[in-house]
C-alpha cells in the first residue's frame, strides 16, 4: 500500500454538510481545456456551429467536467486516500455562464471491520443560470472509509 | 440495437501510463488547485510517493485504447448519451505506475420510458497493475434511447 487513510482524523456524523462551493462562471474555455485533458472531442462540446445545428442553444460542459469538479469537493472534504468509491448521475447540461454550486451530506455511518468506520455521502451540483434560477445538473454519492483506533466511531 | 448478447463482450486490452504532466493537466482542468496533483513534495506530506491520480482521472486512458473497427456495440451514436459514471477505489493511482486496461460489457437492461424503450449499458474497466492487481475498476452507463419519429433523425444527443 502507497499510502495510509486521510490522517485528519475526521468526525463525521450523520447530517453532517460539506461547505457549500461556488464554482465559475463556466467558460467555453474551461470546455475546451477539459476536452483535451480528458479527450472527448466530440463536436458538441466545442464547436457551436455543430451545437446549434443539432438543436442547442450553445455548446454544453461535458458530464464528466461537472464529475471532475465535484470529486475536487469531495475529496477535499473526505480525503483523497480515504475515497472508495464515487458514483455519478448525470441530470441536465451545464451552459457557457453557468455557476455550479456544489453541497454534500452525509447519510450513514457505518462499521468498517473490527477498527474503521465508512462514512456515505450524498452530493449535489446545480447550475445557476445568469438570471440567478437554479436547477439540478448532477447527483453523486461517496463513499470514504477510516481508521478509528479503538472502534469508536464519534470521540 | 444494442441488446443482452452484448453482456460480456470485452474490448482489446491496453497499457496505460500514468504520467505526472497529465495529473497536472487533468487537475487544472477540473478546476483543482490541491498541490498534492502538482508538487511531488506536497504529494509526500499528504502520504504519497508520488502524485497521485484525481478521482476521475482513469477517463484520461480512452486516449490510449487502440481504435476500433466499426461499431461493436451496434449502437446509433445519434441516441446515445452518458447516463453515469462510477469508480471504484482499490488502492491510490500513483505518477509514474503502468497498467493493464481491461474492459468489458457488465450488463444491459432496457427501460420503458415515455418515448419507448430505452436500453442501458454498463461497461466495466479493470486497471491492472503490474502485479496484475486491481487498482481502479470504472464503470460507465451508457443510454440509448428509443429510435426518434422521423422528423429528428438529425438530431444529435449529448454524449
Amino acid at each position: 500500500m502507497n499510502s495510509t487513510n486521510h490522517d485528519a482524523s475526521p468526525r463525521f456524523q450523520i447530517g453532517d454538510t460539506a461547505p457549500v462551493r461556488r464554482v465559475g462562471p463556466i467558460t467555453r474555455t474551461d470546455i475546451v481545456r477539459y476536452a483535451g485533458a480528458g479527450g472527448d472531442f466530440n463536436p458538441i462540446h466545442h464547436d457551436e456551429t455543430f451545437a446549434c445545428r443539432a438543436g442547442y442553444r450553445s455548446v454544453f460542459g461535458h458530464g464528466l467536467l461537472t464529475a471532475g469538479i465535484l470529486s475536487a469537493y469531495t475529496t477535499s472534504w473526505l480525503g483523497l486516500a480515504a475515497l472508495r468509491r464515487y458514483s455519478v448521475r448525470y441530470v441536465s447540461q451545464v451552459w457557457p455562464g453557468d455557476t455550479l454550486i456544489l453541497s454534500g451530506r452525509v447519510t450513514a455511518i457505518d462499521p468498517e471491520g473490527p477498527d474503521g468506520m465508512q462514512v456515505n455521502c450524498e452530493l449535489l451540483v446545480q447550475r445557476e443560470a445568469a438570471n440567478g434560477q437554479r436547477q439540478d445538473v448532477l447527483t453523486a454519492t461517496a463513499v470514504a472509509t477510516y481508521d478509528t483506533p479503538g472502534g469508536s466511531q464519534n470521540e | 440495437m444494442a441488446d443482452q448478447s452484448l453482456v460480456g463482450y470485452q474490448f482489446p486490452s491496453f497499457r496505460f501510463k500514468v504520467e505526472e504532466g497529465k495529473i497536472a493537466e487533468f487537475a487544472k482542468a477540473i478546476l483543482c488547485t490541491d498541490a498534492c496533483y502538482f508538487d511531488p513534495e506536497a504529494a509526500r506530506q499528504q502520504g504519497f510517493c508520488a502524485p497521485p491520480a484525481p478521482p476521475t482521472f482513469s477517463t484520461v486512458s480512452m486516449h490510449w485504447q487502440p481504435p476500433q473497427e466499426g461499431n461493436p456495440l451496434n449502437l446509433d451514436l445519434k441516441r446515445v448519451l452518458a447516463g453515469g459514471n462510477e469508480w471504484e477505489y482499490l488502492r491510490p493511482v500513483l505518477a509514474g505506475e503502468e497498467f493493464t486496461v481491461r474492459s468489458h460489457i457488465a450488463d444491459v437492461t432496457c427501460k420503458r420510458g415515455a418515448k419507448g424503450e430505452m436500453t442501458l449499458i454498463v461497461r466495466e474497466t479493470g486497471f491492472y497493475d503490474e502485479h496484475d492487481q486491481l487498482a481502479l475498476i470504472a464503470r460507465s452507463t451508457i443510454i440509448e434511447l428509443p429510435p426518434p419519429p422521423p422528423m429528428d433523425e438529425h438530431e444529435v444527443l449529448p454524449t
